[in-house]
């Protein structure tokens, strides 16, 4: 995406907009651009004695001397005072289908203006983003955009919703808090989508400025967060607990990995695990695999293989259970629990059918849990 | 790598007492060090065992630390310097590290005329990292293109300094300015990601030269400069062996802060690890006792 389009979706520009393209489409070439960096001082750390810092931000708890960078590569010490180096600095931007992010049960067949800055504070090696996560900021191209200007493209754009998404929002907390706060002034609505590594404290101010939050949540597996997502898995499921005691609207993407996270016996211990602690009526989606970053060596994962993970997390007792990445299968749609009828049918990112009236089925009668429009 | 596990301290007393580095001496003293180090007597036979007339040098500096804390300019003109004395092309050199902003702010002057001696950054204009990752072990990188492209040989000219995180930063942690993602390989004491990045093909198979700046070494509270814990030692240390030559400087560190009455890396928890790893790696010789420790003035 050329400079003038990015310009043209904050609505710094009369002309029609440029058609959208993905993520992937977004990317400039790596080291040919001037540093365009904030200096804006970062929240939710301690400072110490000889200029030294601890960020408390997420769960690393990264320890810095002076001029050094944390592990998400966005965030700097510099002279004893820690800031963000990617406040207001956009590297994507895009309207996307709310169905994208993926939110199912929240404004379905809606716009989100989704956006993101460099960096990220794990290192998945199935990233699917990682041009843009997996960088310092001074490798992407990025665009300068106020709170103000990012809800103001919002309104422009007949988008309900901002979207924090593409790499991972935890990193650019200062800038997503203010800018949902921009947004709610102007009646829209924030959504987060997370890998879920942030501590309770800073993930308790974000629930108070956000109305949903999609956690990918990895795997069932310490192991595998430690060996594939450079992570803990604990901290992550802290985050959803407290999520969903704050009764922010919450989803849960699983994206299956051949041979590594698809194990049935471990989506049991997953699903037992999400009944009892957030609920049978969070919606979960098991995403398809495509071989990416350092994980070109797997195939993508069979559609089989979802379908019996889908039956397994049906059969645990989980209402809302969702096949994504595989356009035009049945499991992309929202079924009644309780009578079986299709109530939302979707091809692809694209809303065809919507049976609810006012957050019920329109042939029980049973409410539908979610944020409707 | 190279297998020579000798390792050369070439010391100038009182280089650092004049306003200005006397130039010659420092050249005096990398022509002492690489002439100890490969057991010839001229500089040209030196450099010619190390690499070949035809090879395009890379010398990769740390400038992370600014002008008060970086490989200094004047050593690396001067090992540049030297190494055309030596019989290689200026115009096949190249003084490299991450940006452009870092290696102005450190005092280099960029240069990048085609009949010359080339000194930018990784984001530079025609530089850059390359599209695809490499994946290795526990690394994931894009590399630098000066070093898989412009570059036939290496050089890890880098400023030895206590590191917080790592215990020791010196030459082999230095390639860490060489990927797009340093960021990513600080846990664990940066082990194993040191020793893993050097063990990696774009550089294991290009590196031929240690040389660790030592002018003024950052024992304590490093990789930041801290002046009360920064102390001029005055020297140059030389090696084939990447991790003899870092196991050399982290012993000059442990002994500078032992007279300073503080507690060694080891009793704070924070050796650097990664040279056991190296060393089971085969990239080295990690055990000082093992090693041939030369001692030179100028």
């Amino acid at each position: 995406m050329k400079r003038r389009h990015f310009l043209q979706l904050a609505g710094f520009s009369c002309l029609p907009l440029s058609p959208i393209k993905s993520a992937a489409g977004l990317l400039f070439p790596l080291g040919q651009n001037q540093a365009n960096l904030s200096k804006v001082e970062a929240r939710f750390y301690e400072k110490l004695p000889d200029r030294e810092i601890k960020c408390n931000l997420c769960p690393r708890f990264c320890h810095l001397g002076d001029k050094e960078r944390g592990y998400c590569g966005v965030r700097e010490n510099d002279g004893g005072i820690y800031y963000s180096l990617v406040y207001g600095k956009v590297c994507a931007l895009n309207v996307d289908p709310i169905e994208k992010k993926p939110f199912f049960h929240f404004l379905p067949g809606t716009q989100a203006l989704s956006l993101a800055t460099a960096g990220c504070n794990v290192n998945c090696k199935f990233c699917q983003n990682w041009q843009i996560s997996q960088v310092r900021p001074e490798q992407v191209e990025a665009v300068d955009l106020s709170p103000q200007a990012v809800a103001l493209a919002a309104e422009n754009n007949s988008c309900p919703s901002v979207a924090y998404t593409y790499t991972e929002p935890v990193i650019f907390f200062e800038y997503m808090v203010d800018t949902s706060i921009a947004a709610r002034k102007k009646g829209i609505r924030n959504v987060v989508v997370t890998g879920g590594h942030i501590n309770p404290e800073p993930l308790e101010a974000l629930i108070k400025v956000v109305d949903a939050i999609k956690v990918d949540l990895k795997s069932f597996s310490e192991a595998f967060y430690k060996d594939y997502v450079r992570g803990e898995l604990k901290p992550v499921l802290e985050a959803i607990k407290l999520i969903n005691q704050r009764k922010t609207w919450l989803e849960i993407v699983y994206l299956v990995i051949p041979t590594l996270n698809d194990q049935e016996s471990m989506i049991r211990q997953m699903c037992r695990w999400l009944i009892k602690e957030v609920g049978e009526d969070v919606p979960l989606h098991f995403s398809r695999f495509h071989p990416m970053y350092l994980l070109k060596n797997l195939p993508p994962t069979p559609v089989s293989t979802l379908e019996k993970l889908h039956a397994v997390a049906r059969e645990e007792g989980l209402r809302y259970v969702y096949i994504g990445n595989v356009p035009g299968h049945k499991a992309e749609s929202t079924y009644c629990p309780f009578c079986g009828q299709l109530l939302i049918e979707r091809i692809g990112y694209k809303v065809e059918r919507f049976e609810l009236r006012n957050g019920r089925c329109r042939f029980c009668q049973a409410v539908i849990p979610g944020i409707w429009v | 790598m190279a297998q020579s596990s000798k390792v050369v301290i070439v010391r100038a007393k009182g280089i650092l007492s004049t306003t200005q580095i006397d130039l010659k001496r420092l050249q005096a003293m990398i022509i002492k060090g690489l002439t100890w180090l490969t057991a010839e007597s001229k500089v040209e036979r030196a450099v010619e065992k190390i690499f070949s007339p035809s090879d395009r040098v890379g010398i990769k500096i740390n400038t992370i630390g600014g002008r008060l804390l970086s490989t200094s300019p004047e050593l690396a003109l001067s090992l540049s310097t030297v190494l055309a004395q030596g019989g290689l092309l200026e115009r096949n050199m190249v003084v490299w590290d991450r940006t452009n902003r870092e290696l102005r702010a450190a005092g280099y002057s960029l240069q990048t005329s085609r009949d010359k001696l080339k000194i930018f950054g990784t984001d530079a204009a025609g530089a850059g990292y390359e599209t695809e990752p490499l994946s290795f072990r526990n690394i994931g990188s894009l590399y630098s293109t000066i070093l898989t492209n412009f570059v036939t040989a290496s050089i890890s000219l880098a400023i030895l300094k206590d590191h917080g995180l790592a215990g020791v930063t010196a030459g082999m942690k230095n390639y860490f300015g060489a990927i797009h993602n340093p960021n990513k390989y600080h846990d664990n004491h940066c082990d194993p990601f040191v020793a893993e990045l050097c063990a990696s093909p774009p550089i294991k198979d290009k590196h031929r030269l240690t040389v660790l700046d030592a002018l003024v070494v950052q024992y304590h509270k490093g990789p930041a400069y801290h002046p009360q814990w920064a102390e001029p030692f005055e020297g140059l240390i030389f090696g084939l062996d990447p991790v003899a030559t870092d196991t050399v400087g982290w012993s000059l560190i442990e002994k500078m802060r032992a007279a300073k009455g503080l507690p060694s890396l080891k009793e704070e928890g924070r050796p650097p690890f990664y040279l056991e790893t190296a060393k089971s790696l085969g990239l080295g010789e990690s055990d000082l006792s093992r090693l041939q420790i030369i001692e030179e003035q100028v």
